[in-house]
């Protein structure tokens, strides 16, 4: 890369031709400061704050916008630049409703920032006085159009991070508006409330409902972890004060993600209205009641002690943790010889022996195929990749039923049948990626291998750590009417009804290691309560076979533990020396997927 | 020496600038060997006296013909005029009024309200005429140091008094007494 040497405040710096003045000072250590501009975001100039004085230019630029050439002068707080500035503050403080004392965004607003930075102590021009509307249409968030000062972020993220279009830009001048699909509440909107606006809003005008007025920034805890409610594995910040969970924010530096969330990630896990269990249950004289650990255990151990290993079966959840998935092997598997192990959901069928496909990749594709997936509904922050490699021209082909989330954004929905039709024509494009899921269908499968090494295949595993599970040998069949002794890992899986001991003898002993109080929960004999996504530290499989950390934010709720400490707690008890700690769990589970 | 003599008086506020200032707490004994409190509308004398003072404070916003007057009537009496909390500076929570309009906020709170019976717009000449638009102090008259803060810090107020004690005038509050909220 051709690198030009300019001046930024009498200092010599070396960069790379064309990137921006902006990015050539923060390389530099120079700050200048933005608003509309987003380090995620393609930039504008809508705000005029990062204006910087550039010898030679006839006006004031913006620093975001404007390449860098060999021999730039250029000041960013000469007195003309700094009165600029504070022109525009003033007008961008005029409009609207900006009082600080009765914004829950006070102390983390970036208009603040620049008004203490600039030293507005008053208004200098008079104040808008027409009122904007409130938009509370949406449940987790909402539109005060009052404190918008229209950079633009939420609709540059909306169009070019999520795809998703929904927010725009209506009418002219002062009576400009963020507006949903034109003329829509939020609510009524095809909004997916992925919650990436709010994430990028620099004021106070679009407002978390949650975690309005409960703190500000600087007193809460960020614990980086990984979002575990599908199988994509994206990066998130947990935000926490007092042992609370506020919300949940998507990390710029993800691999996976890149900062954006779903709905399911950042916004449902925070209204989980299910009841916990917070201690360990027993069932004494037909009753299911508290016990202590110990004894829970105990009832356990002796009753899997001294069965027969053909007579014992494991279910499993996949919403668990690669630790707690290699205990349960090595626990039950390897040491107790128990081969009758299943899965609660299905997985992705295996096309190939070494998949080693990536969801990166998407963004290269020529054509695209969703065979048996539906990722806006089961991987949303999938779907935002597909639609965004739309958006910049690539065809859709959808091998599923009608309702697929996908079908509206489809060159073509074909059903399952005509899966030699999909082929045909990825076979002729120049970079065809293939996204398929547990509804591939066999011949479907089969008709999918003869794109091997010609396009790019992503499996999208239904559940969470579904990977992990198959490669631990979960997903091999379960055989409920052998039954006798059964373990049940339900962990935080909803949707799981007394169905799931469909075919199970009566009298067969049942237990549940669950974090959630349930009708199934009732038919357990011991219930062994687990953490939840906040309350653990470990490791999760994504689907493309990437291993991640999650790690605890919060303190288990009751006596709550860990899913991969409980089985170990289990070994113990039946004598079996497992017991590691994480790291080495982590390792040891780590080399098992690989 | 004699005493740098200090007068205060409220606008469209809601007294908590002015507790802040007595929030100064013990510091003020020190302050009071330096400068005298002529009048406050925590004092028994309300008015800024005739003579003048040097330093004039005022609390709140513009709201009605009456706070032009009171604002007016300190500038003319004090040689640095100091506007104390968002109202004053910024017009703040009266302010909210502007958007939905003077007439509207009087029907709402005198009229429609729903614990109201045979309501009435209070107009008798001796209360000030509501303004179309609540403004802050520095719209009617020339504020030398501007204050926001929802209150001020106290720590805010001793350190703009202090400063003018020193014989210095500042601009713009240092960014740890500088506060919107």
């Amino acid at each position: 890369m051709e690198m030009v040497n300019i001046t930024i405040n009498g200092q010599k710096i070396s960069a790379s031709a064309g990137i921006t003045i902006l990015k050539a000072a923060q390389q530099a250590g120079i700050d200048i400061p933005t608003l509309c501009n987003h380090p995620a975001l393609s930039p504008t100039g809508a705000c005029r704050v990062c204006v910087v004085e550039v010898e030679g230019q006839r006006t004031l630029i913006t620093a975001c916008t404007f390449p860098i050439t060999d021999g730039l002068f250029i000041q960013t707080e000469s007195p003309q630049v700094v009165k600029a500035r504070k022109f525009i503050l003033d007008m961008l403080f005029s409009e609207r409703n900006h009082f600080c004392m009765y914004c829950q965004m006070s102390g983390d607003c970036e208009l603040q920032n620049l008004g203490y930075r600039y030293g507005i102590d008053h208004w200098v021009f008079p104040t808008y006085t027409k009122g904007f509307p409130v938009d509370a249409t949406r449940k987790y968030f909402l539109m005060e159009h009052n404190r918008c000062v229209l950079c633009g972020r939420c609709e540059r993220a909306c169009g070019t991070l999520v795809a998703n279009h929904t927010l725009g830009l209506r009418n002219r001048g002062a009576k400009s508006m963020i507006h949903a699909d034109a003329n829509f509440t939020f609510g009524d909107s095809s909004c997916i409330s992925c919650g990436t606006c709010l994430q990028v809003c620099p004021t106070g005008a679009l407002c978390d409902k949650r975690s309005a007025f409960m703190g500000r920034d600087e007193q809460t805890q960020h614990v980086k972890t990984t979002c575990s409610q599908c199988s994509v594995g994206c990066a998130m910040e947990i935000v926490t004060r007092g042992g609370n969970v506020m919300k949940i924010l998507g990390d710029w530096n993800g691999v996976v993600n890149e900062g954006v969330l779903c709905q399911h990630g950042r916004f449902d896990p925070l209204y989980d209205e299910r009841i916990r269990i917070t201690s360990p249950l027993i069932r004494q004289k037909g009753k299911i009641i508290p016990a202590s650990w110990d004894e829970a255990l105990q009832a356990v151990a002796k009753r899997m002690g001294k069965a027969d290993a053909k007579s014992i079966g494991v279910l499993a959840s996949s919403n668990v943790t690669n630790e707690a998935l290699y205990m349960l092997d090595k626990l039950f598997n390897k040491e107790m010889k128990v081969a009758n192990v299943g899965l609660l959901n299905r997985a992705a069928p295996k096309l190939f022996e070494k998949s080693k496909g990536s969801l990166a990749n998407i963004e290269n594709g020529d054509v695209i195929l969703v065979v048996g997936a539906d990722p806006v509904k089961d991987q949303p922050v999938a779907s935002f990749l597909v639609k965004r490699t739309v958006d910049r021209g690539a065809r859709l082909i959808v091998v599923d039923g009608e309702d697929n989330g996908l079908a509206p954004f489809a060159y073509m929905c074909l059903p399952m049948a005509d899966i030699g039709k999909a082929v045909e024509i990825a076979g002729r494009a120049n970079n065809p990626i293939i996204l398929y899921g547990a509804g591939v269908s066999e011949a479907a499968a089969n008709a999918l291998k003869k794109l091997q090494g010609k396009a790019s295949f992503v499996a999208l595993e239904p559940g969470v750590n579904t990977r992990a599970a198959v490669a631990f040998g979960f997903a091999n069949g379960f055989k409920p009417s052998e039954v006798k002794t059964l373990f049940l890992l339900l962990g935080e899986q909803d949707g799981i009804g007394v169905e799931a001991l469909k075919g199970i003898g009566k009298g067969a002993f049942v237990v549940m290691q669950a974090s959630f109080s349930s009708p199934l929960t009732e038919q357990a004999d011991v219930v062994l309560p687990m953490a939840i996504w906040s309350e653990r530290s470990g490791s999760l499989t994504n689907t493309e076979g990437r291993i991640q950390k999650v790690s605890k934010a919060v303190e288990p709720e009751g006596e709550a533990k860990a899913d991969w400490e409980i089985i170990s707690l289990l070994a113990e008890k039946l004598d079996k020396k497992l017991g590691a700690s994480l790291e080495e769990l982590s390792a040891r589970a780590t080399q098992n997927i690989k | 020496m004699t005493k740098v003599k200090i007068a205060t008086d409220w606008l469209a506020g809601c007294a908590g600038c002015h507790m802040s200032l007595l929030d100064i707490d013990e510091r003020v004994v020190k302050l009071l060997e330096a400068v005298e409190f002529t009048s406050s509308p925590v004092t028994d004398l309300k008015h800024p006296p005739k003579e003048g003072v040097t330093v004039g404070i005022l609390e709140g916003a513009i709201c009605n013909t009456h706070n032009i007057e009171v604002a007016k009537q300190m500038r003319e009496r004090c040689q640095i005029l100091i506007a104390i909390g968002d109202c004053a500076t910024f017009g703040g929570i009266p302010a909210m009024r502007n958007l939905v309009g003077t007439e509207a906020a009087l029907k709402r709170a005198y009229l429609e309200t729903e614990s109201v019976v045979g309501g009435l717009i209070p107009d008798s000449p001796e209360l000030g005429k509501p303004l179309e638009m609540v403004t802050g102090v520095g719209d009617v008259v020339k504020v030398d140091l501007f204050i926001p803060g929802c209150p001020p810090r106290a720590d805010a107020l001793f350190y703009a008094l202090s400063e003018l004690l020193a014989g210095r005038v500042p601009v713009i509050l240092p960014p740890e007494h500088f506060v919107y909220d």
